[in-house]
């Protein structure tokens, strides 16, 4: 069901920055990480989905962001979120 | 909301419902009838409605023509007014018939497939403009569950004249009805639990069920489902999983049910993502120490996330069935932790 993970552009361990404009496309990314930036702990390729949506969306990851980076304060939670890969971004170190 | 048949499913909504104990807190299950039934009203039947109005499988013409054959339900059996607990149980009850009418109403034939992305649009997930509105549900408990009730009747009338078209114009067979219904059945919570509990005795089982999610469930012959990939997240002694879908409730439904009511509340989403610890601390009364990190799945689509709890102490030589007992939907999603044997011990005793 899944495509070779080799279609991915990132890795685990990456850092990665989450656009801030809608790429063409898939609208589905929560806006409360956009333009923020986080490590890419899972790959899970390109999901054939077909009850839920029509086509391939691109290769999807679950991106770890610290709540403390997102909403601020001090917690030392995590927001662990799935974002396709036309949403994000290398970022810097 | 649990029960959906079978005597395994109805061991364990006794031992969640023992666990939550005696109806409380009247306003609170108010509170999740009205946002349940809104819930399925506006993003699951009229959206339908609504779809195959506009592709002319059924229109609104067809709607009236069955409606001409429908009766409306009858008002449910005597309730005394002053009994409230016996009519937001009886709420729940027709609710729980409502959604499930709405899966059988939600049939996917070949030629006219239902895929969930065909309605976001229709049902505003992106665009407001196409939302559909919501009535204000305020007011006195009282008027609340009277207007509860008669928007119940309203609702169930409109699905059982969408069945009704749906047969007349041939678009399902009954047959395909009674096979939908078998299979809506054959799944929901109780599954999740099983698939728990294998997965604390069974160590190949849980790494497979960690690497490979919905494949690795046929092994209990729980069938897998194909509403994209399974993600399951395992709380350890220094990481505590929970769940959310904030765009709107993703949650691996064809495999475990229903999620818990509150899933789908907006003021949950908005308060797991700001303050995970705080939210389960206090809306849920789960506090977890410092040396426990909270970590907040929030899902697409395309992966559905449960959560595989810790397996409680002092259940050493448990059977699979009396392990799989601990397993509460709220700890499927994280919002709790599996039962300690304590408390069934209380609950049967």
């Amino acid at each position: 069901m899944t495509a070779p993970v080799a279609t991915h552009r990132f890795q685990v361990g990456d850092r990665v920055q989450v656009k801030r404009a809608n790429p063409a496309g898939n609208p589905r990314t929560p806006a409360y990480v956009r333009g923020k930036s986080g490590i890419v702990t899972v790959l899970h390729g390109s999901i054939d989905n077909p009850l839920d949506h029509r086509g391939i969306y691109p290769p999807l990851c679950s991106v770890l962001f610290p709540v403390r980076d997102v909403f601020g304060g001090a917690s030392r939670d995590t927001l662990s979120v799935d974002v396709h890969e036309d949403w994000l971004a290398p970022a810097g170190a | 909301m649990l029960g959906t048949g079978g005597a395994s499913t109805d061991t364990m909504a006794h031992s969640t419902q023992a666990a939550h104990g005696h109806m409380q807190d009247h306003e609170g299950h108010v509170l999740a009838v009205e946002a349940d039934l809104e819930y399925w009203r506006t993003k699951r039947l009229e959206p339908r409605v609504l779809q195959l109005h506009r592709r002319g499988v059924v229109t609104l013409y067809d709607l009236l023509r069955a409606a001409a054959h429908i009766s409306a339900p009858p008002i449910a059996a005597s309730i005394a007014e002053h009994d409230i607990e016996g009519r937001i149980r009886a709420l729940e009850d027709r609710l729980d018939d409502y959604i499930r009418g709405i899966g059988l109403a939600s049939i996917d034939p070949p030629e006219h497939p239902s895929v969930i992305e065909d309605t976001r649009k229709e049902r505003g997930d992106y665009d407001d403009f196409f939302r559909i509105a919501k009535p204000h549900h305020d007011g006195t408990l009282d008027e609340r569950i009277a207007r509860l009730e008669h928007e119940l009747r309203e609702y169930q009338r409109l699905l059982q004249v969408l069945m009704h078209a749906l047969l007349e114009k041939g678009v399902v067979t009954a047959e395909q009805i009674e096979r939908q219904r078998a299979f809506l059945a054959g799944r929901g919570a109780w599954n999740g639990a099983l698939i728990v509990a294998r997965a604390w005795v069974d160590p190949a089982f849980k790494q497979a069920l960690l690497t490979r999610g919905r494949d690795a469930v046929r092994e209990l012959n729980i069938p897998p489902g194909r509403l994209g990939k399974l993600g399951v997240a395992e709380n350890t002694a220094t990481l505590h999983n929970v769940v959310v879908c904030t765009l709107c409730s993703c949650y691996p439904h064809d495999l475990l049910g229903d999620p818990p009511w509150w899933y789908r509340d907006d003021s949950f989403k908005e308060s797991v993502v700001r303050d995970p610890r705080g939210t389960l601390a206090h809306r849920f009364d789960l506090p977890l120490p410092e040396s426990v990190e909270v970590r907040v799945h929030d899902s697409t689509s395309d992966v559905r996330w449960m959560v595989l709890p810790r397996r409680p102490a002092g259940t050493e030589g448990w059977s699979e069935e009396e392990l799989a007992r601990l397993v509460t939907i709220d700890a499927l999603v994280g919002a709790a932790e599996a039962l300690s044997p304590a408390s069934i011990a209380r609950t049967e005793r």
